[in-house]
Formats: C-alpha cells, structure tokens, sequence
C-alpha cells in the first residue's frame, strides 16, 4: 500500500478546490436566475418600495463577488447563514436534523436492497439456463418499473386500511413501525438493478480460468461459489454502495412526501421552488463532499479488495 | 491481506449500522410522530395535520398557515369573533376622536404573558410595535398593517427610533394616532403585526424565542419540531375563559392526509377534488363527517391593461363573456367552489350579491370582439396566459377555458407555466398579458381588496388598471366615517371595474374537510382567526 498515502494526499487536495468552483457557480446560478426569496417570503403582498428595502437589509443588492465573498468568510468559520424561508433560524439547524432522517431511512433501504439483491443475483447467475433466472429477474423489473407514486398508495391500502399492520404516515425513529413502507418504497426498484449487476458480473466470473482450476482442484462447488466466485464478483457492488451512501443526504421526495417523512426530500424541492438560497447552497455543498469522500473511498476499497488494483505513478523508460 | 481487509470491513460496518441504531432508537423515542392508529382521540387532544409555520414571530409573518397558529398563541387590541367581525380583545373598549385620527383603548388589567405570568401594560404595545417597524427585525409586513400610524413611516426608515404615534398614556390605556380619518385602521390592528410579545423574553433570547414564545392568546407552544410536528397546550391564564381541548397536535411532516384519518391517526382532514365524489356519497361513511365553508377569497384571471391586445377594454370583456364558468365549475370541479360574480367575496362586508358581472354569451363575445379595435381574432397578437405550474399539465378548469374560447372566439390561447417564485417575479415586472392569480383577504374590509390591487397608485396594482373614477371613489371610501355610506362607495367602485374588466373573477374560495364525530362545534375560519378555542371533543 506504499502508493496509496501520496495518492490519498492528492485526492484531497483537490477538494477545497472542487468546493470553491461547484459553489461559486451554484451562487452565481442562484443570484442571477429568476426568482428571489425575499419576493417569494412576501407572498400576494407585492409592493416593490417594500422589497428593494427588505433585499438591502439582507444584502442582496451587492455586487455578486462581494456577496460571494461574505459568502466563503462565514464558511470558512463554519456558519452556513440562515435560511430565507424559516425566519431566523440557521440552516444547520432546518437541515441536519432531516439529513439525519433521510440518512436512516436511506441507510434501511440500502441495506434491504443489498440483501435481498446480491443473493438473488447469485441465485439467478447459478439458476441461469433455467426457468428460475429470467423468473427473478423479470419479477424484480417488475418492482422497478412500478413508481413510488403508485406503490406508495397501494401499499397504504393494503397494509394500513386493510390489514392495520403499519401506520399511514409519520417517522419515529429506525426500529419503528413508520419505517417500514417507505423503505419498501424507496428499496423495491433498487434491488433490480443490483441483482442484475451481481447476476451480470457472476456470469462473467465463472467464465474465468481459475474458477475452472478450482474445481478441476477437487474443491467442493460451494466454496468454489463462496470462496472464488462471489469475492470477486463484488468489486462493481463496491461502486454501487459508494455511491449509495453519498446520495443518502439527498431524501427520496415522493415517498416522503406521501407517507410524512421529515426528511431532506421534501425541503431541498422546497427550498429551491422558495429560492432560499442559503439552503440550496449548503445541500449543494454537503452533497458534493459526500460524493468527493464516498469517491476516495471507493477508490480504496479497491486497493484492499483487488491487490491487483495500485495508484502509485507509473515510471517511465 | 485481502480477507483480513474483508473481515474489517464488515466488522466496521456491523459496527456503523448498530451505532446509528442506538443513536436513532434513543433519540427518536421522543419523536413519535403520527400515531400508530386505531386509538381516536385521547381525552381532549385534537390531532390535525398542518403545514410548518416558516416563522412564529408576529412582527415577521407574511403566510396564512404561519399567520393561523400565531393567532392562537397570541393576541392583541382587537380580534375577529366567530361573526367575522371585529371584537374587543384585549383591549376591552376604544373611543375614536371627532376628526377620527386618534384611538384611545382601554385594556384589560387580567392579561399576562404566558410562562412568566408577567401582566400586560400598554407599554407592551408600544413595544411590540416598534419592534415590528424597527428596520432591525426587517419586517416585510410593517408598512402594510402599521402604516398608517403616525411616525411608522419614520421608523421604518430609521430617522426615528420611536414611534411618535403610539402613547402609552398610563399602564392600562394606548393611545395610537393615525394619518387620516380611516375607518379600516382597527381591522388591521387585528392582524399579528399588532399583537403584543414579551418584550422581556425576547431580550433574554433573541434567537430562539420564537421556539416557545410567550403569547398571550388561548394556546401556548409546548412543544415545535420543526418540520415534524407541533404542539400546543390550553393557556390555563387565558382572559376570555380557558378553551377545552387542553392539547392540539399537528403533525407537520405531511403524508396522505386522508388516509391517515381512515386510520384514526388524525380527527381532521382536508378532502381534494380526487376524494370529494366518494365523501358527497351518502352511502359513504365518511358522509357525516363532511363539512364544507366559504372562505373570504377569490380566484380571477388578471389582464395587463397595458399590453395588446388587452388593452382595449372590449377585448377582455369579449375574454370574459366567451368563458361558461358555471360549466367548469360543474363539470371539471364538481361543485367544490362557488362562481364568483364579483370581486369582493361573500361573507366581506360591502360583497353585494346583486354585483352584475358579465355573464357567458358568446354571441356578444364574438360581436365584442369584433368592434373592438383589433377588428377579430385574426387581427389579435399571439395571445398567453400565465399562471404558476410544473409545465407537465394546465388544470383542467385552465383547459376547458382555453377550448372555451377557441370555440367561442376563434383565438388560440396559449398556456405558459412557471415555478411561483418566477411568476411573481414576471407579474410584478408587469410581463404578462393574463395570468391567473388569487387574492386571500386579511382583514374584513373591502380596503383590503378595491384599494391595494384597483387603485392605479397602488404598488400592488397587478393590472395596471387606471380608472380616475374609480380611484375618486376608492379615496372618498377610505375615509368615509358613515358605514353604509363607505359599503355603497365601494360597491360603485365595485361595479366600474366589473364594467371595465380588468379581471375575470372565476370562483370563491371554499374549503373541505371531513371532521371525526366526537369533534365538536369545528369551524372552517373563512379568514385567518383564531377557532380552536370554541372546539369541544367529546370523550
């Protein structure tokens, strides 16, 4: 792993300067679009003296690089500003604690999707030739092809009016009934995607050459399977977890909205239809930094998974 | 190296998923939100679903869903009773000076802060007030509601750092002065912007005040998670009679609101224009708990009387005949809303039931249209109407208008689409040729409306209609100290501009909810005030 620590060194470097250009452009995109918040926050009453009064009190009629500069200087000491639409309150605290909503429900799904996915992708890839592959397959893109808006209702139906299993809508927490539908939701059209991925990538495996030595070795067909065959399957599983995990801080707006999950998903649209900008750039932010990170670390796992794998700079001659 | 890298990662993973297990189960045990179902009301808690307040400070709000809570944790000189008219609040009597300009109130000596108990003075008035004008507390609202009190302007502005205006006389008497001889001036001292707040507790606090503000209205905050869900608890100090529900929930995090009151989860919900067939049904059970009421607002499509070709007041009458509004309403919105046939709505004093709108007539409409000094439809600009959406679809009301009057017409009509932040921006900018837009009244005086959107000096003149007759009008009413008198301006104000038709007025507002049985004498407040007071539950 002798390359790895320069590489990491690099990587990070780099980040700051990411933050700095992906904000400069959402702040520009921001304050040169249509739209302004201070308007939206006035609602019908619309008198113009009002709002020119109200937007040199917030600052919003400064020159773009003097606003932007604030802008970076709060930043730098950790202040995200306060949101237009929740007077007085801070961003941090509007966001985090839905963040942390989302974080858990999307963690849940997450975890739903890998374990019934990889397994059922192995299942399909061993099955394959058999009427038990494109069964799976075809009745996972079944679940994929059905939209939150339509699953969610139908769900309701069946499992809060009929059956009074769970709770129409609401959140309490991780080991709480609440959670149950829309991690459904959120989970059934991923599984999908990553069984066919696993199924995908295990056809391939088990065409190689050493899995062919493994069993010609006399080694019993499940830990051929176990052993060689899915371990090496799951380098493309690693890109897909990665970024999963980043895009946990986006929400999932419409399962959120339909079954009251106070989750990031329903704010981020909310913030961006009422142009509150302070929001919009530290979901942007957040967003871009947890991608940067679930990258890296990406690219690490694949170092420990894959010896094969090296990022050290080539020599050349 | 490779498997003892697996085995880490696993184990480091085990270890991530159960710490955010333990954090979540531990923390979230408070944060119940929304019941498992199935228990009704317990006691006297009402649960209803609403929409986060963006702010509970008085001085700062400018929505009607923050505006609906604050008026029950707060209150102020004047209120508006259940007969949508205006009644003493905490100030138990006023008397107007001969030439009008100068109220003097008379408060209550039995009202107190909630939580600290403190005792109300007219001091704490003048205070709240100034608060709310100071530039400070960047008020969007403070020129709107106190603007007409003497020495607002000043203060807004920051030349003063009083207003001049507003005398505390002694602990139990304000006396405020305004501009002119307004008759409407107490309607606005109604709204929060004139509530009174603890002027110690925001000293102490200026940040987090709001969280759990000491009003003194007949409900104070227990509890505000922001975006999941509030709470509030009966002011057992309140002057005008402790209410009997002792706890209101609202569950703030949304979810299919009728679905959730099937499931016993909610004692109120709101019913859309998707369910009202089934809750109309008799034979449906949700049929007795529906209820229904008129609110003081109106939908209208606006025309730029600036901008061809609706610059020609025949065109927009020939607009507004070719369109059978009865039709849509009956068809495409089932009933749901009234056909407006004037600007004022009912239930506002001055709304004339009697107010001649042009009704539908295509033949006129065509005949119109023809005289007018486009000469037809073909003769007309490409012709746009505007109103706020996602761009997937127009509503159906929206479309039935637009075959409307190509049928009708002959004029293709186009619909453009953008997001609400956009479209006040365009409207403001006078970008449109017709849009759709709503006005919600908030206060009961047909000021609130003729006034603020026909007067051509009016900021908010969203039409740009000028009509020196109706600004005459509209002028001698604002200080018309004879009731009737001032109703019978407005209604020949009234009248003008329905003739002239800078609007078509489409429909009144109504609401629709379906209320558990054990909910008792429930009302659907036609303007922002306060009810939950009058509400009894059943055990």
């Amino acid at each position: 792993m002798q390359g790895l620590l320069p590489y990491l060194v690099r990587r990070l470097l780099w980040v700051p300067v990411i933050l700095l250009a992906v904000s400069f452009i959402a702040f520009a995109i921001t304050r040169f679009g249509p739209g302004d918040p201070v308007r939206v926050a006035m609602g019908q009453y619309s008198d113009p003296v009002v709002l020119e009064r109200v937007r040199h009190e917030e600052g919003l009629d400064k020159p773009l690089l003097q606003q932007y500069g604030i802008y970076v200087k709060n930043l730098a000491h950790g202040k995200l500003g306060e949101s237009f639409t929740y007077r007085n309150r801070d961003v941090s605290e509007v966001i985090f604690p839905k963040i942390w909503v989302s974080a858990r429900l999307g963690l849940v799904a997450m975890l739903i999707v890998f374990a019934v996915g990889v397994p059922l992708g192995v299942f399909a890839a061993l099955r394959q030739g058999t009427w038990a592959d494109p069964l799976s397959i075809s009745t996972l893109l079944v679940f994929q092809s059905i939209p939150v808006l339509i699953s969610v209702p139908l769900m309701q139906i069946v499992l809060v009016l009929k059956l009074h299993w769970l709770p129409a809508a609401g959140w309490g927490g991780i080991l709480d009934t609440h959670i149950v539908m829309p991690a459904l939701a959120i989970s059934l059209p991923g599984i999908a995607g990553v069984a066919r991925l696993t199924r995908a990538t295990m056809l391939s495996v088990l065409r190689e050459d050493y899995v062919r030595t493994a069993r010609a070795k006399g080694l019993g067909e499940f830990t051929v399977i176990t052993r060689h065959v899915v371990r090496n399957s799951l380098l493309p599983l690693v890109t897909v977890v990665g970024i999963s995990l980043a895009t946990l801080v986006e929400g999932a707006f419409f399962a959120e909205m339909l079954l009251g999950v106070p989750g990031i998903g329903q704010l981020a649209f909310q913030a961006v239809n009422g142009r509150d900008y302070n929001i919009i750039l530290a979901l942007i932010l957040i967003l871009t930094t947890t991608f940067i990170i679930a990258s890296i670390a990406i690219d690490i796992a694949y170092t420990i998974i894959d010896p094969r794998v090296r990022y050290e700079r080539r020599e050349i001659g | 190296m490779k498997r003892l890298g697996a085995v880490a990662a696993l184990l480091l993973g085990l270890l991530v998923v159960a710490s955010i297990v333990a954090c979540g189960g531990g923390s979230d045990s408070s944060e119940d939100v929304g019941d498992a179902g199935g228990n009704g009301a317990s006691g006297s808690t009402l649960r209803m679903v609403g929409n986060d307040p963006l702010t509970l400070d008085p001085a700062l709000v400018t929505d009607a869903v923050s505006a609906s809570y604050i008026v029950e944790i707060y209150s102020g000189l004047v209120t508006i009773g259940q007969d949508l008219k205006i009644a003493p609040d905490i100030a138990k009597s006023w008397d107007v000076s001969p030439d009008g300009r100068t109220y003097t109130f008379h408060l209550r000596e039995d009202v107190v802060f909630q939580q600290t108990y403190r005792q109300v003075t007219a001091e704490d008035f003048k205070y709240s007030m100034e608060r709310t004008a100071n530039p400070d507390t960047v008020s969007t609202v403070a020129e709107a509601y106190l603007g007409d009190i003497v020495g607002v302007k000043e203060m807004i502005n920051g030349t003063a750092s009083e207003i001049s205006g507003i005398e505390a006389v002694d602990d139990f008497t304000l006396r405020i002065t305004i501009d002119d001889a307004k008759p409407y001036f107490i309607a606005k001292m109604a709204c929060p912007t004139a509530f009174v707040v603890d002027k110690t507790q925001i000293e102490d606090d200026r940040r987090n005040w709001t969280k759990k503000p000491h009003g003194t209205g007949p409900y104070q905050v227990k509890q505000w998670k922001l975006g999941e869900s509030l709470t509030l608890q009966a002011n057992q100090r309140y002057y005008a009679g402790v209410p009997a529900v002792k706890t209101v929930e609202f569950v703030l995090s949304g979810g299919s609101r009728l679905t959730m009151y099937e499931d016993d989860e909610v004692d109120v919900a709101g019913v859309s224009v998707n369910d009202i067939e089934r809750v109309l049904d008799s034979s449906d059970p949700l049929h007795s708990e529906y209820l229904s009421a008129d609110m003081m607002s109106v939908s209208y499509l606006g025309f730029n009387t600036q901008k061809a070709p609706f610059d020609d007041p025949k065109v927009r009458q020939a607009f507004g005949m070719a369109v059978d509004r009865e039709k849509i309403v009956e068809v495409v919105l089932k009933d749901m809303v009234p056909v407006a046939h004037s600007v004022l709505p009912p239930g506002l004093p001055g709304y004339n039931a009697g107010a001649t709108v042009a009704t539908f007539d295509p033949e006129k409409a065509k005949q119109l249209l023809a005289e007018s000094s486009y000469g037809g439809p073909s003769g007309l600009p490409k012709v746009t109407l505007s109103q706020v959406g996602a761009g997937a679809t127009a509503g159906d009301d929206t479309q039935a208008m637009v075959e409307m009057w190509k049928k009708n017409l002959g004029v293709e009509v186009e619909i453009q689409q953008t997001d609400q932040a956009t479209f006040w921006q365009d409207l403001d900018k006078k970008s449109y040729q017709m849009f759709a837009a709503g006005w919600v009244m908030d206060y009961p005086d047909p000021e609130d409306i003729l006034d603020i959107l026909f007067n051509s000096k009016s900021h908010q003149n969203n039409t740009g209609y000028n009509n020196p007759e109706v600004d005459r009008l509209l002028i001698q009413a604002r200080t018309e100290q004879d009731s009737s008198k001032r109703m019978a301006l407005y209604q020949q104000a009234e009248e003008l501009i329905l003739a002239d038709a800078p609007w078509i007025p489409l429909y009144y507002g109504r609401d629709h909810v379906v209320v558990k049985p054990y909910v008792k004498d429930f009302m659907l407040p036609p303007v922002v005030m306060p009810y939950l007071k009058y509400v009894t539950i059943d055990e």
